[in-house]
């Protein structure tokens, strides 16, 4: 047994190590909420802000607005050259997003349910679009519109925005596909279903949910597209983003500030029902 | 159980690659038998199963089921049913409708599919359970709406591929004895995969024994536990402790005169007795009592652990390694770790085995089936 008095010692050293602890645990809790409270802000500030300034009346920039009102919300609604690229933008966005499912799907199951050699590389092949950046893929895809007299024209930026779009398809399908074992085919093909029928009824049907929300993430993706457009599009093809940089070139239109608030809307909507849609899928 | 044949495996052998999963196996199951398919890991026997149900193709031999040679054809039309160790029901249908999967396919009408769904809902007691989704289910029941769905279309051949395997311990008992009921009133056969010599031994009416890819033995439970033909069947079934011997003479097709150490003893012989030989002895016939004419095992307990009724004791035996004895625990009290003791054998229950691992090892190898079935597969 030791002595009284070191036995004290350790007490009083245990005592202080357990208070630092405690100081220390107190300023990581702090320092990681005003990290998260700034960043939080930084995120949605800016956000925050277009949303304000989209209820100003006034015809041109002021901050904080002279007046409030919906002056730009009429503007936008009323003004046929905002509905025309909206318009042009739906309609280059959803045949993408319909030829990028007609691809991306069979492409999962050829990559996932077949011994194709280098059925790897074309998964990664598949979403090459998400890395290389996208102006020089644009200038790329120029010379070979160049070629295919695909430039400026409708089917140019719907090929254009399906290579976009395809890989939201591809990904978000592949890792529901990982989570569907194969072992429910085999059943299905054992109780009499042929291949076609087990991948139809089993496995396309739970892939559904994923498809739509690829499917939606998809269309996001196509709908804001803005890099594309400017190389790849003519004279008379503007699209809502188009439109937007457009409107910012030549003078500052605060319609803008309207067309954003109800793009971040739209895009959160939408957002969430691919949310959900995934979930309902696991 | 008949006499008529309903699966004939013949000379059938499977490569993976360069590796051989299966060699030349050639089985034969009769109608409403339970044959179980036992073997540890890469034995290959799951192989075997997923040719039979058609998930992949035999490189070379023929599989017949009631006389058709379905080797070639898709699981569609070969009339088997199949239950997973991961239950695989459909997530997205209901029980009922999963129970009727392979009769929507089979056109059956729709009366007769509803009233052949409730009777398999009785046959696996799950009835009031039809509008539930899978994930609403047990384990051991997700499994018994498994075998109803296998079951459902009467198919000529049910394969159970490690059923029990994802249950626990209560769970899996309590399937064993759903399973044995149904197999017994639908008089199915079945060819069921299990790497548990214990679900063998409760289930089957004859066991075919895989290693390295070959078939090893093929008999009752009683005739591979009792007189066990190989070294290798010996331990792996039974748990048999091996110890070396040397053949002194035959004394017949079934007993022979073998000596251990200094002593003789008779012993009991079973299968072929070709080259190398040891004895095979159970944990359970190791006594503390000496009977006539009985084998004397001399060791130190290395370890002794309490199972309940029974004590197993690790002897630490000169020349022969570890023995495992299983001594009833009032006998096994006194025996301390470090302690020399004698154990004792009647000869009746020894068996005089070739000693299988003493050749060359055997060249299949421990292939396990791809991820990718050839059912599945799309290309070459």
């Amino acid at each position: 047994m030791a002595p009284l008095h070191d036995r004290n010692a350790v007490t009083a050293d245990r005592n202080r190590r357990e208070r630092m602890r405690h100081l220390s645990d107190r300023a990581t809790r702090l320092g990681g909420g005003t990290v998260v409270t700034i960043a939080a802000l930084l995120l949605l500030i800016p956000a925050a802000l277009v949303v304000a300034l989209s209820f100003s009346n006034d015809k041109y920039f002021n901050f904080p607005p002279r007046s409030w009102g919906t002056r730009q919300y009429h503007t936008l609604f009323t003004s046929p050259q905002w509905g025309d690229a909206i318009w042009l933008s739906v309609k280059i966005a959803v045949p993408a997003v319909v030829l990028s499912t007609l691809i991306a799907v069979p492409a999962v199951f050829a990559i996932n349910r077949s011994r194709l050699p280098l059925r790897h590389a074309l998964q990664a092949a598949g979403v090459t679009s998400l890395i290389v950046p996208l102006s020089a893929y644009a200038v790329a895809m120029y010379g070979v519109f160049v070629q295919l007299h695909l430039l400026a024209t409708y089917l140019g930026l719907v090929i254009a925005n399906t290579v976009l779009a395809f890989p939201m398809i591809l990904v978000v399908t592949t890792a529901a596909m990982s989570r569907i074992p194969v072992e429910l085919e085999l059943a299905a093909m054992t109780a009499g279903a042929s291949r076609l029928r087990a991948w139809a009824g089993i496995t396309l049907r739970l892939l559904i949910p994923a498809i739509l929300a690829g499917a939606v993430l998809a269309f996001i993706t196509s709908f804001d597209e803005a890099v594309f457009i400017n190389f790849l599009g003519g004279p008379g093809q503007v699209t809502l983003p188009k439109a937007v940089f457009d409107s910012v070139r030549f003078g500052v239109d605060p319609v803008i500030t309207a067309i954003a608030t109800l793009l971040m809307l739209f895009t959160s909507v939408l957002m969430l029902i691919a949310l959900r849609l995934r979930r309902t899928g696991q | 159980m008949t006499d008529e044949i309903a699966l004939d495996i013949q000379e059938v052998s499977k490569a993976f690659g360069a590796t051989n999963a299966l060699e030349r196996v050639t089985l034969q199951v009769h109608r409403g038998e339970f044959l179980t398919l036992l073997g540890p890991s890469g034995s290959g026997k799951t192989t075997l199963l997923r040719m039979i149900v058609g998930f992949e193709s035999p490189t070379a031999g023929r599989i017949l089921l009631g006389g058709r040679d379905i080797s070639g054809l898709s699981p569609a039309d070969r009339s088997a049913g199949m239950v997973f160790q991961q239950y695989a029901l459909f997530p997205h249908m209901t029980v009922a409708d999963n129970i009727a999967y392979g009769l929507k396919l089979r056109r059956w009408p729709r009366a007769e599919q509803r009233e052949r769904v409730g009777e398999m809902l009785d046959l696996v007691r799950l009835e009031g359970y039809e509008a539930r989704y899978p994930r609403q289910l047990s384990g051991g029941q997700q499994q018994r709406v498994a075998l109803a769905r296998a079951l459902a279309y009467d198919p000529e051949i049910i394969l159970m591929d490690e059923p029990l395997g994802a249950l626990d311990r209560a769970l899996r008992i309590e399937m064993e004895q759903v399973i044995r009921r149904i197999h017994r009133d639908l008089e199915a056969t079945v060819v069921y995969v299990t790497h548990d010599q214990q679900e063998a031994l409760a289930l089957s009416d004859r066991i075919a024994i895989m290693r390295d890819g070959r078939l090893q033995c093929v008999d009752t439970p009683e005739e591979l536990y009792y007189r066990p033909a190989s070294s290798f069947v010996a331990s792996f079934f039974a748990s048999s402790n091996l110890l070396p011997v040397t053949l002194v003479e035959r004394l017949g097709p079934d007993s022979a005169r073998v000596r251990y150490g200094q002593d003789e003893l008779s012993c009991r012989v079973a299968g072929e007795i070709a080259g190398p030989v040891q004895l095979a002895v159970r944990r359970r016939s190791l006594r503390r009592e000496p009977s006539p004419n009985c084998l004397v095992v001399r060791g130190t307990v290395a370890e002794t652990l309490l199972f309940g009724d029974e004590r197993e004791v690790i002897l630490d035996v000169p020349d022969a390694g570890r023995v495992v004895a299983l001594i009833a625990a009032h006998a096994a009290a006194d025996l301390a770790v470090g302690q020399p003791v004698e154990l004792y054998v009647p000869p009746e229950e020894t068996v005089l085995v070739t000693d299988v691992d003493a050749g060359a090892p055997g060249t299949a190898g421990d292939a396990d089936a791809p991820l990718q079935p050839d059912a599945l597969a799309v290309g070459p």
